[in-house]
C-alpha cells in the first residue's frame, strides 16, 4: 500500500479526498449513511438524531478548544440559546424551521462574541470559570425571562410536530408515504452535520485555522509572528457558539418540549469530554468522539441495569460509575484519544508487511 | 440599621464558608497548577462522613420500625469525630492527586479540568453508593436554636461557630505557611518546582501534604455547610460552584485574596438577597445566586488576574 500519493499539482494538495482510499471511504460512507434510516428502527433513528446533534455541538467545541485552545465550560449555554431561539421563533412567531435555525445560531454567536473580550484578557482557568459564570447567567435570564413572558418553565417546539408522525402536529413535513418524519429529520440533520464538518475541516486548513493553532500553541509567540491573536480568538468564539446554537436548534427539533434542565454544566463537560475522547485538534476527533460518547453512555446505562447496584441508583448514576473511570483511563493512557488509535491502525497497514 | 447588621453577620458566616472552600482551591492550585473541580465532592464527603460518625447507632429492627431516613452511624462524640472526618477527607484528596493527577503533569490545562470534573462526578456517585441518596441531618453539639445579641442584631450559635471555625482554620493555615518548615517548602514548591527539587525539597511529599490540607479545609467547610442548612446529601458539593467567583476575584495564586474575596462575596450575596432581589421584580428571583458571578465578571474586566493575583510575565 503506498503511503501517500505523490503531490505534483496544487489542486492535489487542496483536495479533501486526495487518493483512492479516501474516495472509497466516501462511497462507503454515503452508502451506509443513506441506507441507515431505512434499516434502523425508531430507536435507532432517535439515537442517530442524538448522535448528530452531538457531532455538530462537538465540532463547535473543537473549533474553540481543539483548534484555538480556549477552554470553555459554557458551551451548554450557547446550545440553550439556540434551542430557545428556535422554539420561540417557531412557536410564538410561526417562523419556518429553515429560517429559525440559522437565526438561533446567530443569536448564540452574538452572545459568544460578547464573551470574546474576556477571552482576550483571560487565559486558561480564569476563562474556564468565567464561562461557568456565563452558564449560570444565561440560565438565570432564560429561566426568569421565560417565566415573565410565558408564565411557564418549558417551551413547546412546533418543528418537532412537523417531523414526527403525530397527527396533532402542525401540518407540513409528516409521513407522505415516501419518508417518515423521523427519516426526514435524519436527512436534515445529516445535511447539517456534513455542512458543519465541511466548514470545520476547511477552517482548519485555511489561514484562520492555522492562526488558531498558532494561538493555541503559544499566543504570545503567534503575536510576535504577526498573527492577530485577538481577532483569531474572536473568530473562534463566534464560529464555535454559532455551531453550538445550531446544535441547540437541532436539539429543539428533536424534542417536543424544551426545558433548561439538560443544558447544565454536565452537558458542557460532556462536550469537552467528546473533544478529548476523540482526539483534540481535528474534525475527525470531534465526529468520532461525539459518536462514541452518545453511543457508549446509553450502552453503559443498559449494562448497569444488570449489575448489582442499590435501588437508589438512577440509570445516570450507573452510567457514571461505569463510563467515567473508562474515560479517565483513556485520558491517562491515550492522550490522542480515538484519533490516536486510528493513527496506529493506519500506520500498521501502511507499513505492512513490516512491523515497527 | 439592625437589619443591615443582621445581613452583615449572616453574610460573614456565609463568606467564611466560601473562604474555606476558596482557600482549598487556591492551596491546590499553588502547589500543582490544577483547579480541582472535585473539591465540592470532597466537601460533601467530609460532611457525610461526619454525619455517619456522629449519628447514633441504630439496630436493624429499630431502623425498620422508624423507617428509611434514619441513619445508623458510629455514635461517636462530635468533637472526636471532627478531626477524623478532616483526616479522612485529606487522605482521600491526597489519593486523588497521586492516582489521577500526577500522571497528567505536563498535559494541556483542559485535561486536568475534565479529569477533576470526572472524578467529582465519580465521587458523587460513589457517595450515593456508600451513604445512600437521601438527605441526612447533622446534629450540632450546641443548641441549634441558641442566640447571642450583638449590637441589636441576633447572632445564632451556629453562625458564630462557623465564623470562629473558619477564622481559626485560616489563622492556623497562615501560621503554618509562614513559620513551619512545611510551609516554607510549600512556598518554595509553588514558586518553582524544579528549583525546589534541586534544593532537595521532596516535592512529591509537599504535594501530598498540600492536598491533605486542602482536603481538610474542604471537610471543615462541608461540616459548616451541614450545620448551616441541617441536611446534607451527595449534591451538597455543588456549593463549591458558588465559591468559584471568590477564587477568581481574589486571584488564583493568593490565599489572602481568596479569604478576602470569600467574605466580601458572602456579604454581597446576603445583601443582594436582602435588598436587591425584591427591587428587581420577577427578574430578581434567586438573583443573589448569580450576583457573585456578576461581581466576578466586573472585577475581571478591571483586573484580569483578580484582586491579589500575580500578573503573569511571559518570556519567549
Amino acid at each position: 500500500m503506498p503511503t501517500r500519493k505523490l503531490v505534483t499539482r496544487y489542486e492535489d494538495d487542496l483536495a479533501l479526498f486526495p487518493d483512492r482510499y479516501h474516495k472509497l471511504g466516501v462511497v462507503a460512507g454515503v452508502v451506509i449513511l443513506g441506507l441507515f434510516p431505512f434499516l434502523a428502527g425508531a430507536y435507532g433513528l432517535t439515537v442517530a438524531h442524538a448522535g448528530m446533534i452531538a457531532v455538530v455541538g462537538a465540532i463547535g467545541m473543537m473549533i474553540l478548544t481543539g483548534f484555538c485552545g480556549q477552554v470553555s465550560l459554557g458551551h451548554a449555554a450557547f446550545l440553550a440559546l439556540g434551542a430557545y431561539t428556535v422554539a420561540i421563533l417557531g412557536g410564538t412567531f410561526g417562523w419556518p424551521f429553515w429560517l429559525a435555525l440559522p437565526v438561533g445560531g446567530l443569536v448564540a454567536a452574538g452572545v459568544g462574541l460578547l464573551v470574546g473580550p474576556f477571552a482576550l484578557r483571560l487565559e486558561g482557568l480564569y476563562l474556564a470559570i468565567v464561562t461557568v459564570g456565563l452558564l449560570f447567567l444565561v440560565d438565570h435570564l432564560l429561566r426568569n425571562g421565560l417565566d415573565i413572558a410565558y408564565g411557564k418553565d418549558y417551551l413547546t417546539v412546533p418543528m418537532h410536530g412537523w417531523f414526527v408522525d403525530d397527527p396533532s402536529g402542525l401540518g407540513g413535513f409528516r409521513d407522505d408515504g415516501l419518508l417518515s418524519g423521523a427519516q426526514k429529520l435524519y436527512f436534515l440533520f445529516l445535511a447539517l452535520v456534513l455542512g458543519t464538518a465541511y466548514v470545520s475541516k476547511n477552517v482548519q486548513r485555511s489561514r484562520t485555522g492555522r492562526a488558531m493553532m498558532a494561538v493555541r500553541d503559544r499566543d504570545l509567540a503567534a503575536e510576535v509572528l504577526g498573527v492577530d491573536a485577538a481577532r483569531t480568538k474572536f473568530v473562534a468564539f463566534g464560529l464555535s457558539s454559532f455551531f453550538a446554537g445550531i446544535a441547540g436548534g437541532m436539539y429543539a427539533f428533536a424534542h417536543p418540549i424544551v426545558t433548561l434542565e439538560p443544558f447544565g454544566l454536565t452537558m458542557s463537560v460532556g462536550y469537552i469530554a467528546m473533544v478529548v475522547l476523540g482526539g483534540a485538534g481535528t474534525t475527525f476527533g470531534a465526529v468520532w468522539g461525539a459518536l462514541a460518547f452518545t453511543l457508549l453512555l446509553p450502552l453503559c446505562e443498559v449494562a448497569g441495569e444488570h449489575l448489582p447496584f442499590p435501588d437508589a441508583f438512577s440509570s445516570e448514576n450507573r452510567a457514571v460509575i461505569l463510563f467515567y473511570p473508562a474515560l479517565c483511563l483513556f485520558l491517562v493512557f491515550e492522550p490522542l484519544g480515538i484519533l490516536g488509535i486510528w493513527l496506529r491502525i493506519k500506520r500498521y497497514f501502511m507499513a505492512w508487511p513490516f512491523r515497527y | 440599621m439592625t437589619e443591615f447588621i443582621q445581613y452583615l453577620v449572616s453574610g460573614v458566616a456565609l463568606g467564611g464558608v466560601y473562604a474555606l472552600v476558596a482557600l482549598g482551591f487556591v492551596v491546590i492550585y499553588r502547589a500543582s497548577q490544577v483547579f480541582n473541580f472535585a473539591h465540592g465532592e470532597l466537601l460533601a464527603f467530609g460532611a457525610l462522613t461526619m454525619v455517619w460518625m456522629t449519628s447514633p447507632a441504630v439496630s436493624e429492627e429499630d431502623m425498620l420500625a422508624i423507617g428509611a431516613p434514619e441513619v445508623s452511624g458510629l455514635g461517636m462524640p462530635w468533637f472526636a469525630a471532627l478531626p477524623i472526618a478532616l483526616a479522612a477527607t485529606g487522605i482521600l484528596a491526597a489519593l486523588v492527586e497521586r492516582v489521577a493527577l500526577r500522571p497528567l503533569v505536563g498535559r494541556p490545562v483542559f485535561v486536568s479540568i475534565i479529569i477533576t470534573l470526572f472524578i467529582g462526578a465519580l465521587l458523587r456517585t460513589a457517595m450515593i453508593l456508600i451513604y445512600g441518596a437521601g438527605a441526612m441531618p447533622l446534629a450540632t453539639p450546641w443548641d441549634p436554636m441558641g442566640q447571642f445579641n450583638v449590637g441589636g442584631a441576633v447572632l445564632d450559635y451556629t453562625s458564630a461557630a462557623i465564623i470562629a471555625a473558619s477564622a481559626i482554620a485560616l489563622l492556623a493555615f497562615f501560621a503554618l505557611l509562614r513559620f513551619s518548615r512545611l510551609g516554607i517548602a510549600m512556598r518554595a514548591t509553588s514558586s518553582d518546582q524544579e528549583t525546589a527539587l534541586a534544593l532537595g525539597i521532596p516535592v512529591g511529599r509537599v504535594f501530598a501534604a498540600t492536598w491533605i490540607i486542602a482536603g481538610a479545609f474542604a471537610a471543615l467547610a462541608g461540616v459548616c455547610v451541614a450545620v448551616r442548612d441541617p441536611y446534607v446529601d451527595a449534591t451538597t458539593g455543588f456549593i463549591a460552584l458558588r465559591a468559584f467567583p471568590a477564587v477568581i476575584v481574589g486571584g488564583l495564586e493568593s490565599p489572602t485574596g481568596a479569604v478576602l474575596a470569600g467574605v466580601l462575596l458572602g456579604v454581597a450575596e446576603v445583601m443582594t438577597a436582602g435588598y436587591l432581589n425584591d427591587a428587581l421584580g420577577d427578574m430578581g428571583r434567586n438573583f443573589h445566586i448569580v450576583m457573585p458571578y456578576l461581581l466576578m465578571i466586573v472585577v475581571l474586566i478591571v483586573k484580569p488576574y483578580g484582586l491579589l493575583g500575580q500578573r503573569k510575565v511571559e518570556r519567549l
